[in-house]
Parts: C-alpha cells; sequence; structure tokens
C-alpha cells in the first residue's frame, strides 16, 4: 500500500480512538500495532516486548517519578499559603498589586507541582475571593490566573520537558536550563502587561492609598519564601553548575521536600501515602504514554512516514518559519482536546525528522513546542485551562477565554521572540558547564 | 473473589510506590557516596529497572484510579445508552490489545530465562529478574480491565470513571 493512504488511515484510526475514549497510551500502542501489521511486519509481539522494556528502564527518564513526588510533596504543604503571604508585602509597590501575586505564586507553584490545571485550581482558590474582597478587577484576577498557571510548563522542573528530553533524546539538563529564560521571559511579559494595564485602569483596582509595607515586615515575608526558593534555586543551580544530573537533582529534590514538609508539620505517615500515591499514578500514566509513543515511533520508522513527510517537507523547500507556522497552528489544535504530554509524543514520533531537516535544533524545538503547548491551553475559547477556571469561578466559558486572551497573545509574542532571537534559549545551556 | 482482587490492586500501587522510594534511596546513596568516596555499583541499570517496575506495578492501580488520562470532550455529553456501547467498545479494545501485551511480556521474560540473558552492568544479573515486574504489572492490567468489562456488563459504572472529572495533579 502507498505510505500515504497509510498514513492518512492510521491518523483516521488514531483521532477515532482518541475520540471515543481510549486511554492515551493504549491508543499509541494500538496505532503502532495496526502500522505494523500494514506494513506486513511478523514481529510485532517481540517488537512490543522489546521496545516498551528499552523505553522504560531509561535512566533519564528516572527523573521523572521523582520529580513527580517532590511536587506531591509539596503540594501537601502549606506551600500556597505561603507563597500567597510572602509575595503580597513586596510587591505591594507595584501598580496592580495583588495581580503579581498571582501571577508569581502561580508561576512558581506551577514550577514545583508541574501542572498548570493544579496550580490554576489551588492558588486560584485562594486568590480569586482575596482579589474580589479588595475590589480587584474580576476579569484581570481571572486572567492572570489563566495565564500564569501555564507557566509552570516551562520553568523547571518541568516534567514536559523531561517528557520532550526522552523522546527526543535531547539531554534533559540542558533543557532545563534553555527553559530558564524564556521562563523568565514570560513572566515579565505578564508583569509588564499587568502594570500597563493597571495604569491604565485605575478604577478597576481597589481605591484605599498607599499601605507602606516596613522593611522589617518585608525581610519576615522573605523567610516563607526562602526554602521553596532555595530549593527550585537548588535544583537548578546544581544542574547548571554540572555538579548533578536531572535524576540527581530530583532525588536531592525529594530529600529536600520531605525536610521542608517535616520541619514545617506537614509531613506525617497519611500524606507521605497520599503523595507517594499520587505520584504513583502521574508517573505511570506518564511512563505508559512514554512506552506507547516510543513503540508507535518504531511502528512509523518501519512504515516510513517521518522520512516520506521530511522529504515532502524538502521538497516543498518551505522556510523553517513558514515550517513553524504551521506547526503552531497544528498544534494547538491538537492541543485544544489533548493535553500537553500526548501532544509532544505524538509530534516526536511522526514531526521530527521533518523539523530536523529544515534545520531547526532540538534544543530550541523543545522550549519552542512547551511555548506552545501553554498557548494551547488556554486558547480561547477551548483550552484546557480555561476549563478548570470556568469549574472554578461559575463564570461563563466565554468570559473566562476573554480574560485569558491577552495572555494568549503575550504567549504568542513570547513565541516570536525566541524565533527571532534564538539566543533567548541557547545562550544559557552554551555557556553551562558540560558534564 | 471482590476484596480479593481490590486488595491485588492496591499491593500493586502500594509496590509502585515502593519503587519509586527505592529509587530515591539508590540515587541518593550514590550522590552521598560520591561524596564519601564509596561506588553504589550499576546505580544506573537498578534505578532503571526500578523505574519499570515502578511504571508497570503502577498501571492497574492507576488504571481503577481513573488516572490514566483519555479525551473526554467529546463524550461526556453523550446519552446514557450511547455512553454505554462506547464503553463497552473502548473496554473491549482495551482488552484484546492488553491481553496481546500480557502475552508477548510473558514471552520475554520465559525467552531472557531460557537464553539465560545477564545485564551487561558492573553487577550482571539475570535480566528476567527485573522484567518480571513488568509482565506481572501488565497482567494485573488486564485482569482490571477484564473486571471491568464484567462490571459493566452486569450494568454497574466501570471503577475507573467514579475518579473521573476530579482535578488531579497530573492534568497538565
Amino acid at each position: 500500500m502507498d505510505t500515504t493512504i497509510i498514513g492518512i488511515s492510521l491518523a483516521v484510526f488514531m483521532l477515532l480512538m482518541l475520540a471515543l475514549g481510549v486511554w492515551v497510551s493504549l491508543a499509541l500502542f494500538g496505532v503502532g500495532v495496526l502500522g505494523l501489521l500494514l506494513s506486513g511486519n511478523d514481529q510485532i509481539g517481540l517488537l512490543f516486548a522489546t521496545s516498551t522494556w528499552g523505553a522504560s528502564t531509561s535512566w533519564s527518564l528516572t527523573a521523572l517519578p521523582l520529580f513527580i513526588w517532590m511536587g506531591e510533596v509539596l503540594f501537601r504543604t502549606r506551600l500556597s499559603e505561603d507563597l500567597f503571604k510572602g509575595l503580597s508585602p513586596w510587591l505591594s509597590g507595584l501598580p496592580g498589586k495583588l495581580l503579581h501575586v498571582n501571577v508569581l505564586s502561580c508561576g512558581i507553584f506551577a514550577a514545583v507541582s508541574g501542572s498548570s490545571a493544579a496550580t490554576a485550581a489551588t492558588i486560584g482558590r485562594m486568590t480569586l475571593p482575596e482579589l474580589k474582597a479588595q475590589g480587584y478587577s474580576d476579569r484581570m484576577a481571572v486572567g492572570t490566573l489563566a495565564g500564569s498557571g501555564t507557566l509552570g510548563l516551562l520553568i523547571p522542573p518541568s516534567i514536559i520537558l523531561i517528557v520532550y528530553g526522552v523522546a527526543a533524546e535531547v539531554s534533559i539538563g540542558r533543557l532545563f536550563i534553555a527553559g530558564a529564560l524564556p521562563g523568565l521571559l514570560l513572566v515579565s511579559l505578564f508583569m509588564g502587561y499587568t502594570i500597563i494595564w493597571a495604569l491604565l485602569n485605575k478604577d478597576e483596582l481597589p481605591k484605599h492609598d498607599k499601605e507602606h509595607v516596613s522593611f522589617a515586615a518585608k525581610l519576615k515575608a522573605l523567610r516563607l519564601l526562602l526554602p521553596i526558593m532555595g530549593l527550585i534555586g537548588f535544583v537548578l543551580g546544581s544542574i547548571y553548575g554540572g555538579l548533578t544530573t536531572p535524576t540527581e537533582a530530583a532525588a536531592l529534590g525529594v530529600v529536600g521536600a520531605l525536610f521542608l514538609a517535616a520541619v514545617t508539620g506537614s509531613l506525617d505517615m497519611s500524606s507521605f501515602g497520599e503523595s507517594l500515591t499520587g505520584a504513583v499514578k502521574s508517573s505511570c500514566m506518564i511512563g505508559m504514554i512514554l512506552a506507547g509513543a516510543h513503540f508507535l515511533t518504531l511502528a512509523m520508522g518501519f512504515l516510513g512516514i517521518p522520512r516520506a513527510l521530511a522529504e515532502g517537507i524538502g521538497q516543498l523547500s518551505l522556510s523553517p518559519g513558514v515550517l513553524l507556522i504551521y506547526l503552531t497552528v497544528l498544534f494547538v489544535a491538537l492541543g485544544c482536546f489533548l493535553d500537553g504530554i500526548s501532544v509532544v509524543v505524538l509530534t516526536v514520533a511522526v514531526v521530527l525528522p521533518m523539523v530536523q531537516q529544515a534545520g531547526i535544533d532540538l534544543l530550541w524545538f523543545g522550549i519552542y513546542i512547551v511555548l506552545v503547548v501553554e498557548m494551547s491551553q488556554i486558547t480561547p475559547p477551548v483550552g484546557f485551562n480555561l476549563f478548570v477556571i470556568q469549574s472554578l469561578t461559575g463564570k461563563n466559558i466565554l468570559y473566562v477565554a476573554r480574560a485569558a486572551l491577552p495572555f494568549f497573545l503575550l504567549i504568542l509574542f513570547a513565541v516570536i521572540l525566541i524565533y527571532l532571537f534564538p539566543e533567548i534559549v541557547t545562550y544559557l545551556p552554551m555557556s553551562m558547564s558540560q558534564r | 473473589m471482590r476484596s480479593l482482587l481490590d486488595k491485588l490492586y492496591l499491593v500493586s500501587g502500594y509496590l509502585s510506590g515502593f519503587c519509586i522510594v527505592l529509587i530515591t534511596t539508590i540515587i541518593t546513596a550514590q550522590i552521598v557516596g560520591r561524596l564519601f568516596g564509596f561506588i553504589v555499583p550499576s546505580a544506573e541499570d537498578f534505578s532503571g529497572y526500578a523505574l519499570a517496575a515502578a511504571t508497570f506495578f503502577g498501571l492497574a492501580y492507576t488504571f481503577r484510579q481513573g488516572g490514566h488520562i483519555r479525551v473526554t470532550l467529546v463524550i461526556q455529553h453523550w446519552t446514557r445508552g450511547s455512553r454505554y456501547i462506547q464503553e463497552l467498545i473502548v473496554l473491549l479494545f482495551a482488552l484484546f490489545l492488553v491481553s496481546f501485551m500480557s502475552f508477548y511480556s510473558v514471552h520475554m521474560v520465559w525467552e531472557s530465562y531460557i537464553f539465560e540473558e545477564v545485564s551487561s552492568g558492573y553487577v550482571s544479573i539475570p535480566i528476567w529478574m527485573p522484567q518480571v515486574p513488568v509482565a506481572l504489572g501488565i497482567v494485573m492490567l488486564n485482569i482490571a480491565i477484564l473486571d471491568d468489562v464484567i462490571a459493566l456488563l452486569k450494568r454497574k459504572s466501570p471503577s475507573y470513571r467514579v475518579h473521573e472529572g476530579e482535578l488531579h495533579l497530573e492534568e497538565i
């Protein structure tokens, strides 16, 4: 059979299964099996076994359950409360005050919990009532929450970057470091927009005069922030400095998180058990998806689909920029009904040779794809994050989508920036010590 | 039977959690070892095996808890009758696929055993040993799926649907 026909029928089969509610990991395996059947392979079972065994014992993947567990432990401490209380005094001088607390605490919380939806839910539950009580604009409160919830996908330790690194065989340590500057860029874009908005819309902010926060109070608040900032700084710093591999940093992160939880008194047998079963569920789900993606990539290789696609694109002689525009549209569309991890693994199985053919750096592409996935989480009016916030606030989905739209555009702007200035992504990894 | 099965799923979940603790311990020991000048032999291999065990032991438990993600956007507003047929199709497909996977993962362990394959690291162990958890895990997932097929045929709600719709950390 012709590769084009096989390719199209496999894609249709995949979409049909996903739409029908087949579990993503099983759908990946299913399409892999079908693909190998169509290519006339008679060793499918053996290929499945060796590919799965190889994919699930990979050393670099061991960082995954550990970072997830670290997040689960911290999630059960008073982290969200401490962030709110610790950040507020520091940000009270900026126009927009508490809105910045929303942005920053979401960013930090999402970085450790690794989930934008859980972040929006946890931080939102705490900050939304507070913002409302103080008389902030509802729309802006919801918008900053939706936008910043996605920040965590990029700020290390990012689960999705581990998934990309393992699937695309790019160094996870370098990916983490590469994500740092774009992450900061996004945070400054969000905060910059909030400041400008606050200056233009004074009537939608609380009226009361400037409350002066004493320096002593600020220092006291800093104490609440130190442990968590220390933990993130330590994990990143030790990878950047070449002291540890990401996996080792993750193990130390778990130990550090358990220590923090013990010191703050939120660690007991039941919370320990809950954090561990939570980690089991997430890492098992992701591990299985990665095994499925590995098998699918293998099947695709047998069929020659990625190669044919790469050649086809090569003949069209698209510029990388045009190719990226097409890919962005594709990813945003996929991200409307799939979660970020599934988008990444599906892409890697098919699109990567094409991207390499076009001369795009795979490290840069990893950061790009995460940014686009972030964007797709708040795509109006169907992004996944929007649904979370809708259920949290009880507002109409269109209202939430409109509130999140500026932040969607800001992420798009960040994507354009890293395209025009790829050094934002590549500078730090180029300068990090090798290990 | 019911309580026995539930215990099986729970134990598989605990085993998976134990493996994650094991990975943490191995890697922390390696770091401490580097500071004090001793080596944990084949630490990378063993944490890799523990990772595979963690992933596959956790399959059945995660399945019952509704932890494996799927797209519910299309099906969530269907009527009860069409949802019944849809879940039946999905479960039967899963049963078919996972049975295939079970067979070949057990087959893999069996071949490694017969051909006496050993791992290539510093400490070499028979490779079938760390492969057993993978095969066991898939077989337990197979049992869990069969369990839900039967439940559905008895017109009960499948286990994973109980927890769907809750907000989990893993929903990125």
